[in-house]
């Protein structure tokens, strides 16, 4: 059974303090989504109020048409992952995986045919008779993950399921949390912030700031194409640099930052320009050049990264880091300017 | 540190405990075998006495009905004192251990203005007009339970709410996620994982009013005599030492067995407790 998950302008306070803005996500029927942000920005407050441990100021969560809102936790049929794995540490692996299908009912014979097969999936099935104490961090949270797939929940939620791991395990978990979730088809809501793992595992993901989803898309379109400023930073466009549009001519743009450096840019390769704009762009959207048409520049600090080189470089608009070709190489003091390439910079609306 | 150094920490703590309390409780113990009728004399002399053995009947019965009720008691106050938020919860506490700061004998006594003849139970029920005669509530097992109840629910509290806070409130929600109900959830979950606590709490209880002495004497009185007041008659008003020996050498043992007995109940709820 798939379903979607639908959370609808869902408020939420601690106290006095809002911590969750008019915030709406659908996770379709067999997708990944998650919700990547700082601690605080409040996506495990979402997942706590998707799973039923707290009460929304206002707003709606739906599981396909079934309203969850005002279910209490043990009626609503989800799977949860947790950090600390949360495992019964009174009962062995094996009664682990079969608690909730002890809750459900079903008769002792069946409950250890299906939390066997589920252990044999993760591949803990010889460890069945061990208490939690007994096993490493990676395999807790096999049986964690074992625990919440057995009882086949229409949604499964995991909150920064990785994060007590070594780095190594933490890869090979994520690609095996997703190849169960995929196998499964379980649409599921993943909580992290760690920008790698989400944009690995996930089909999309939410950028969350101060209780807000500052853009939820494709990681593909994340990384190439942030939506705003917040999300330009969050995935590594350092320099974000604003701009006034002097003069129209046609697709072209004359365009002055601070500092009175002018820039003809092209709106068939940057797409649609206003008048107040920032030019966001990673190190490698900005090359150093001795000559020619950018933003002038006293080059400072050099970096040898192996494809390129990068400079810190003294502007009119602030310090900028930009990545120079290897074949013209620059000392520290040097002059240049920096020219932006279209296709690895985006045009942002000013933050306010 | 080295090994040494570690075992030289605690030698202090060795020598007065073995020099102030196994040497002694060793010596009382070996002089109830050296009687001229026999090596078991004094036990088969104790336990052939219809008036002894019902006195131990009776403190085993008070202790364990006590421990229980204040099992009951303390667990369900500790389990609301352990959900309450952090300042409201120091209050608790303190409020639950305040009767600790008066001794055993001055709150065992209070019970005696309470329950006795005309005590303010009494002189209520009168005035409400529930009974038209005074009832006599002192001098029965029953006053000297409620007395040690009242003595004992403090040190439970303590102990259980400690050990329910430490149980982690995923471990709950975890139980919650996967479909169990409420109810489910505290007999599957939180009950096994306070066994350690009810276990240590029990023990308390147990040793302390079985082994009691100032409340059976205050409120049990002649006719509801317990071990520790028939051993203190023995010594001190017949002098008859090697039968209070006895008596002190059967609580040890007596002691020991429940404890054991009670940790072994332990590990079957839970094996993670020791």
């Amino acid at each position: 059974m798939t379903v979607s998950l639908t959370i609808e302008n869902l408020s939420a306070h601690y106290g006095q303090t809002q911590v969750l803005k008019d915030l709406s996500i659908s996770v379709a029927a067999g997708e990944l989504v998650s919700l990547l942000g700082s601690s605080g920005c409040g996506k495990t407050t979402t997942l706590r109020i998707v799973a039923g441990f707290l009460a929304p100021t206002s707003g709606h969560v739906k599981l396909g048409d079934r309203d969850l809102t005002t279910l209490p936790a043990h009626a609503r049929d989800i799977g949860l992952v947790f950090q600390n794995y949360a495992l019964f540490p009174h009962l062995t692996v094996m009664e682990n995986v079969a608690f909730g299908l002890k809750q459900r009912g079903i008769s002792s014979s069946d409950r250890a045919k299906r939390a066997t097969a589920m252990l044999e999936r993760v591949g803990l099935a010889p460890l069945a008779d061990r208490l939690p104490a007994a096993l490493s961090g990676g395999q807790k949270q096999r049986v964690a993950l074992a625990r919440a797939l057995v009882i086949e929940p229409p949604l499964l939620m995991f909150d920064e399921p990785l994060s007590n791991l070594d780095a190594k395990l933490r890869v090979d978990m994520r690609v095996e949390i997703r190849q169960l979730q995929k196998a499964n088809g379980t649409t599921s809501l993943y909580v992290t912030h760690d920008q790698e793992e989400a944009f690995s595992i996930s089909d999309r993901v939410a950028i969350m700031n101060a209780g807000r989803i500052m853009q939820l898309d494709t990681p593909e379109v994340l990384y190439q194409k942030p939506a705003n400023a917040f999300v330009a930073r969050f995935v590594g466009f350092e320099n974000l640099i604003p701009m006034k549009t002097v003069a129209r001519d046609g697709v072209i743009v004359t365009a002055e930052a601070a500092g009175g450096a002018r820039l003809h840019l092209s709106q068939d390769a940057f797409g649609p320009i206003k008048d107040d704009f920032v030019l966001a762009t990673r190190p490698d959207g900005l090359v150093t050049r001795g000559t020619g048409e950018g933003i002038p520049a006293t080059l400072g600090t050099r970096t040898y990264l192996g494809r390129a080189y990068q400079y810190k470089c003294e502007t009119a608009a602030g310090e900028i880091t930009a990545n120079g070709a290897l074949s013209e190489m620059f000392e520290p003091g040097a002059t240049a300017v920096l020219v932006p390439l279209p296709e690895q910079c985006c045009i942002l609306d000013p933050e306010n | 540190m080295n090994k040494f150094a570690k075992w030289g920490l605690t030698l202090p703590a060795t020598i007065a405990v073995t020099l102030l309390l196994v040497v002694p409780v060793l010596i009382t113990i070996a002089t109830t075998f050296g009687e001229p009728k026999g090596v078991f004399s004094t036990y088969t002399a104790f336990f052939n006495s219809g008036f002894r053995t019902n006195i131990l009947y009776r403190t085993l019965r008070i202790a364990l009905i006590t421990t229980a009720i204040s099992l009951v008691i303390g667990f369900l106050t500790a389990y609301v004192i352990a959900q309450m938020p952090g300042r409201l919860k120091s209050i608790a506490i303190i409020a639950a251990v305040f009767p600790l700061l008066t001794g055993v004998v001055v709150r065992s006594f209070a019970w005696l203005i309470i329950l006795g003849k005309n005590g303010i139970l009494n002189s209520s029920l009168l005035s409400l007009g529930i009974i038209s005669e005074p009832l006599s509530m002192l001098y029965t097992e029953g006053s000297v339970i409620v007395a040690m109840v009242y003595l004992f629910v403090p040190l439970m509290i303590l102990t259980l709410t400690g050990v329910l806070e430490g149980i982690p409130r995923d471990v709950v929600e975890a139980s919650a996620s996967l479909g169990a109900r409420p109810i489910a959830t505290f007999f599957q979950v939180i009950l096994p994982l306070a066994v350690p606590g009810l276990i240590v709490g029990a023990v308390l209880v147990f040793t302390g009013s079985f082994t009691s002495y100032a409340t059976p004497q205050l409120l049990g009185g002649e006719q509801m005599m317990m071990m520790g007041t028939l051993l203190y008659q023995r010594a001190m008003v017949t002098f008859d030492w090697v039968g209070a020996s006895t008596i002190a050498a059967i609580m040890v043992v007596i002691t020991i067995a429940v404890v054991s007995i009670m940790s072994r109940i332990a590990r079957r709820l839970n094996p993670m407790a020791v």
